[in-house]
Formats: C-alpha cells, sequence, structure tokens
C-alpha cells in the first residue's frame, strides 16, 4: 500500500516535469504546425543555462528562471526569425530537416562549449534533498519542479485565454487564413509563440537539471519523451499535454518498478500501440492540422 | 522478356547517368590506390546505396521514415550473430537480416501507415528507439557481451577481404543493385502508383490504386536493402554495439543524402551521398583542429540553408535553373524578332 502510494505520487511528480518537458513542443506544433526536432536541444540548452548560473554565480536555476525565461525567448524569436520563418509555408520535409539541422548544430555546439562531461548541479543542502511526508519520500528538487510545471501550465492557459495577444494565438492556431483577415500579424504571432515556447523549454531545462543529468546529446532522450507525451495528450492541446505528462510519469513510474531496464522501451511501444489501436482518435491525424489550442 | 525491356527502355540521359554510375563504382576502387581515401569510397557507396533504398519509401512513396535505423542495425545483428555464433557467412546472414527486416517492417507498417508526413516520422523514430532499448534489455538476459567483434580472416566466404578496394567493389556492386531496382521501380507501373500515393492518397485511393499493398512493396524494398547496408558495414568495420548500429544517425543521415541531392529521383541519393560524406570529411579538415564537433556545427548549419534555399535538392535546383534559363533565352529570342 505503502509502495503503491509512493508510486503514484513519484508518478505524478514524473509526469509533471514531463508535461512541462513538452508544453513548449505542443505549443509551437499546436500555432506554427511545425514538429520543431530541435526542441530536445533547446531543452539541453536550458539545463546548461542552469547548470553555469549556479556554477558560475550561485543563484540557483529557481530564483533564475525568469532570467533563463527572458534569455529563452530571444533564442527562440531569433530562431524563428532566422530559420523558420523560410519554411513557415513549405513542405513538412523542409521543416523537419530546417529544425534537424538545428538540433545537430546545437547539439554539437554543446559539445565544443560544454565538452561531454555529465553535469548536474545540488541546489539543496545535505538533508533537506528529500521530503518526508512519514509515509513517502519525495525529492525536493523534483516536488520543486513540479510546482513549476503546474504554475508555468496555469500561466499559459490564462495567457492564451485572458490576454489580447494570447488569444490572437489561438486564433492563428485554429484558422491561420482567417485571423489573417481579422488583421492579426501573423508573422508576429509565429514570433512570440516560438519565444514563449522555447522559454518555457528553456525554464524546464533549467528546473530540471537539478535532477537530470545535462549532457550534449541528452536533449535525444527528452524530444523524444515529448513527442509520447504530446501525442498521448492530443497535438495542440495544453491540457491535453499535462494529461499526456501525468499518464507517462506514471506509467513509468509503475513499470519501472517492476522492470527498470524496459522503462524506456515502454514509451515508444506504447506510443507505437496507441497509434494503432486509436490513430484518429488521440492523435486525429487527419484532423491535426487542424487541431486548436485548447 | 517484354517486362524486361519495359523496364530496361532508358532514356538516353538515363542510359548516360547508368554508364557513369558503373565507371565510377567499378573504376574508382581500382584507380584509387590511397587507403584513406578508398576508405571513404566505400563509406560512400555503401550510404549511396542505404540513402537510395530510403528514397525508394521516403521519396519515391512520399512516407517519410525516420526509423530505418531499425533496419540497418538488424541487418547488422542479424549476420554478425549468425556468423559469430553459427559459423553462418554473412552472404546467407545478409540474406536471413534483410528478411528480419521485412518482417519487423511489416509490424511497423500496421500502425505507421495510418499515419501521414510528419506523424509517420515520428512513429517510425519511437520504432527504432524501441529496437534499440529492447536489443540492449534482452542482451542481459542471454548474456551477449556489449558489442560484438568480428575476427579478421580474410575469405570470401566469410566476406572479409584482404584489400580494402574489394569493400569499395562490393559496396560499389551493392549500390548498382539498389539503384538498379530503384530505377526498375521507378519506370514500372508501381513507381507510377508510388507517386500518385506521395502526390496525394485521396486522389490515389480514388484512382483505383491499392495504396497499402504499394506502400508496404516499398517498405519491404527498402527494408531489406537498408538491412544489407547494415550487414555490409558491419562486416567493414567488423564491429558492432547497439547504440553505434542503432544510432539514430542513420536514421537521419539517409533522408539527408536523398533531400540533399533531390527526393523522389533515383539519382539524386547517390549524388546527395557523394557530396554529404566527403563534405563532412573537408569539414573535419578545416574545422577539426578546434575543438570536436566543430565541425558538425558547420554541418547542421549548412544543412538548414541548403534546406531552405534549395528544398527540392541538387537536382530539383539545377532543373529550375535551365528551366528558367530556356525561358529566358526563349524571352529574348522573342524580344529580337
Amino acid at each position: 500500500m505503502q509502495l503503491a502510494l509512493q508510486l503514484l505520487l513519484s508518478g505524478i511528480l514524473l509526469g509533471g516535469v514531463y508535461a512541462l518537458a513538452a508544453l513548449g513542443l505542443n505549443l509551437i506544433f499546436g500555432v506554427a504546425k511545425i514538429v520543431n526536432f530541435a526542441h530536445g536541444e533547446f531543452m539541453m540548452l536550458g539545463m546548461y543555462a542552469g547548470f553555469w548560473l549556479m556554477t558560475l554565480t550561485g543563484i540557483n536555476p529557481y530564483w533564475g528562471s525568469p532570467l533563463i525565461a527572458v534569455a529563452f525567448f530571444v533564442v527562440g524569436a531569433a530562431f524563428y526569425w532566422g530559420v523558420m520563418r523560410f519554411t513557415i509555408y513549405s513542405t513538412e520535409l523542409t521543416q523537419v530537416f530546417a529544425t534537424l539541422g538545428m538540433s545537430i548544430a546545437l547539439q554539437n555546439l554543446a559539445l565544443v562549449m560544454f565538452s561531454a562531461d555529465y553535469r548536474t548541479i545540488q541546489t539543496m543542502p545535505d538533508g533537506r534533498s528529500s521530503i518526508d511526508f512519514g509515509f513517502v519520500h519525495l525529492s525536493s528538487d523534483r516536488v520543486i519542479a513540479f510546482l513549476f510545471a503546474i504554475a508555468i501550465f496555469v500561466g499559459v492557459i490564462l495567457f492564451l485565454r485572458r490576454t489580447f495577444t494570447g488569444r490572437a494565438i489561438e486564433a492563428v492556431s485554429q484558422d491561420l487564413m482567417a485571423a489573417r483577415l481579422m488583421g492579426i500579424n501573423t508573422q508576429k504571432i509565429f514570433l512570440i509563440t516560438f519565444g514563449l515556447g522555447i522559454g518555457i523549454t528553456g525554464v524546464a531545462g533549467a528546473v530540471l537539471v537539478p535532477s537530470f543529468y545535462a549532457f550534449p546529446s541528452v536533449g535525444t532522450f527528452f524530444v523524444l519523451i515529448a513527442f509520447v507525451v504530446v501525442v498521448l495528450g492530443g497535438l495542440g492541446s495544453v491540457t491535453g499535454t499535462m494529461i499526456g505528462g501525468l499518464s507517462l510519469g506514471l506509467i513509468e513510474s509503475y513499470v519501472g518498478y517492476f522492470s527498470p531496464d524496459l522503462k524506456e522501451a515502454t514509451h515508444f511501444i506504447l506510443l507505437i500501440l496507441l497509434l494503432a489501436v486509436r490513430p484518429q482518435g488521440i492523435l486525429g491525424v487527419k484532423g491535426a492540422e487542424k487541431e486548436s489550442l485548447k | 522478356m517484354t517486362r524486361l525491356t519495359q523496364y530496361f527502355d532508358m532514356r538516353p540521359r538515363d542510359a548516360l547517368g547508368a554508364l557513369i554510375l558503373v565507371l565510377l563504382t567499378m573504376g574508382l576502387p581500382l584507380v584509387i590506390a590511397n587507403d584513406y581515401h578508398v576508405n571513404v569510397l566505400v563509406l560512400v557507396f555503401l550510404y549511396a546505396g542505404m540513402a537510395s533504398a530510403w528514397n525508394i519509401l521516403g521519396g519515391m512513396a512520399g512516407q517519410f521514415s525516420l526509423g530505418h535505423t531499425a533496419f540497418f542495425g538488424t541487418g547488422a545483428y542479424t549476420s554478425t550473430l549468425l556468423y559469430n555464433f553459427a559459423g553462418v557467412s554473412p552472404w546467407i546472414g545478409m540474406v536471413a537480416g534483410g528478411l528480419l527486416s521485412m518482417v519487423f517492417a511489416v509490424i511497423i507498417a500496421y500502425p505507421a501507415f495510418r499515419m501521414r508526413g510528419v506523424f509517420f516520422a515520428m512513429a517510425t523514430l519511437a520504432f527504432g528507439e524501441a529496437i534499440r532499448i529492447l536489443l540492449i534489455y534482452s542482451r542481459k538476459h542471454v548474456d551477449m557481451p556489449y558489442g560484438l567483434s568480428i575476427n579478421w580472416e580474410p575469405a570470401f566466404g566469410n566476406m572479409i577481404f584482404e584489400e580494402r578496394s574489394s569493400y569499395a567493389l562490393l559496396a560499389g556492386v551493392f549500390l548498382l543493385i539498389v539503384t538498379l531496382t530503384a530505377y526498375g521501380l521507378s519506370r514500372s507501373h508501381a513507381g507510377i502508383y508510388l507517386r500518385a500515393i506521395r502526390d496525394s492518397e485521396e486522389a490515389a485511393v480514388a484512382a483505383g490504386i491499392p495504396m497499402r499493398r504499394y506502400k508496404m512493396i516499398a517498405l519491404l524494398i527498402s527494408a531489406f536493402f537498408t538491412s544489407a547496408g547494415g550487414t555490409l558495414l558491419a562486416q567493414y568495420v567488423l564491429y558492432i554495439e547497439p547504440t553505434t548500429v542503432f544510432s539514430m544517425a542513420y536514421s537521419v543521415d539517409l533522408p539527408l543524402m536523398a533531400l540533399l541531392g533531390g527526393i523522389g529521383t533515383v539519382a539524386g541519393p547517390i549524388l546527395g551521398a557523394f557530396i554529404a560524406l566527403p563534405l563532412r570529411d573537408v569539414l573535419l579538415d578545416l574545422f577539426g583542429s578546434g575543438a570536436a564537433g566543430l565541425h558538425l556545427v558547420v554541418y547542421g548549419v549548412l544543412l538548414m540553408v541548403i534546406v531552405i534555399v534549395l528544398p527540392s535538392g541538387l537536382i530539383g535546383g539545377a532543373r529550375s535553373l535551365l528551366s528558367w534559363l530556356t525561358r529566358r533565352t526563349a524571352a529574348r529570342k522573342s524580344e529580337d524578332t
């Protein structure tokens, strides 16, 4: 019983983290209809940003997250303006390879700048690294990352629903042409969406570096996780991302307990099975490009 | 017989291309003496062959797979395991690996062919990753070492050769066979059906094309040859391990070469491999003295630029340049008169 509860709570925490890792990908997909294969690399850069911030200045990534968010917003906007702007009306193939090119470049840039060493940081003093609730133990860093995930999800949903820009983003995601006819500057919306998506991804990386190792190719792991989460939860859906993340976290938590080696394979088998059983339901292949942010 | 002549009813430029290719694949291994250059040649031929194999599915049929590493690794592992533990010749192992890859292809086809475009890419990517993880997992239960080396015992039956140039010839023959298949396919009815499916699945089905069957044919051919490429590379390097032969790098490199040269064309992937691999070596020469990985940063940036500037590859770019020139000359002429 106690074990089941422990697995449940760890699964939920992990799920929140996975949802956060996938949100930026889904946001960009929902609005610009581009699957960003460099998503994992931006996450990796976020991890390094958190690592260096702590190592060089002593500011831990939690307090430094606003700074990282702003920096990565700029990075994301620059990525759109410098590269993706030219592919927005191109074929999927061009988009896939433009982002894959970015992924190769960033991964190796990290290798050049930071070497292949595995890096992590300790944010909590000894003895406070886990929170003891008497019957379950939870890692403090995971709890904080989970809280970040909740805060960011609520923030994004409020932003999309309540602000003018947010509603414009939603309009573009629903119908690009209609949004244009209504006088929305779609280039600006895409720019903001990329900034927002990559900004969130940067923060996700930074708050995860205390509990995951940062190394140049870590992005491959996270981008695949993000794919699974997004497909589980629904493409283009913000709340779906949270549901997808939590489901994956729980599954991984239980499978991981019984068979740690199969943990990773579960993700992909789950993804493939899901696509086999309900291709149109959860994924909505045919209408995927018409999927909107909910 | 009529079927055959129909297949090889070449246009003059195709015949010229075929002649060049035969000269390259059969001539270069004999001419080049430098060991390093022969090494590049072996890799270029193998990659060109596998990129062509990818292109049958990804380019001609428009099913954008990012999971071909699964077939590549299956080929490398099947032949190596059979050779090391059962003494089976890699020639037979290559066919066995190809058949096993086709079985895997059928398994992945069931869910993946329900998807299109980038979703198909994501599903195949997940498939490639899952195979690697399952292999690493099952390895522990059968006491298989992490890496497998093949003893260097040169013999034709062992598919191990004294001279590097023999490998180059073998890789050249592989490239020729794949190219011939791709060419035959592109000139046959099946090729027309595949292009129809690529351009519009709805229209293809409405026209009465059995879509799933033809997609499956493309996938099976593609899987078989990619797998054979895996065996050939394993026999050349004589060492395999899960993370290298099931690396996502193959899944990315093969479509990349096809895209660079001209996706969907027979010559495109070959051209792409002949440019991309040496390009990486040149970049390594130029930037390799700096930090490790710097040349790949440049490579990634170049890739982005090429994809944006020339989305239909070098062949597509050359074609539009040619048609622009003809139109301009025609316009000039009409102005003159």
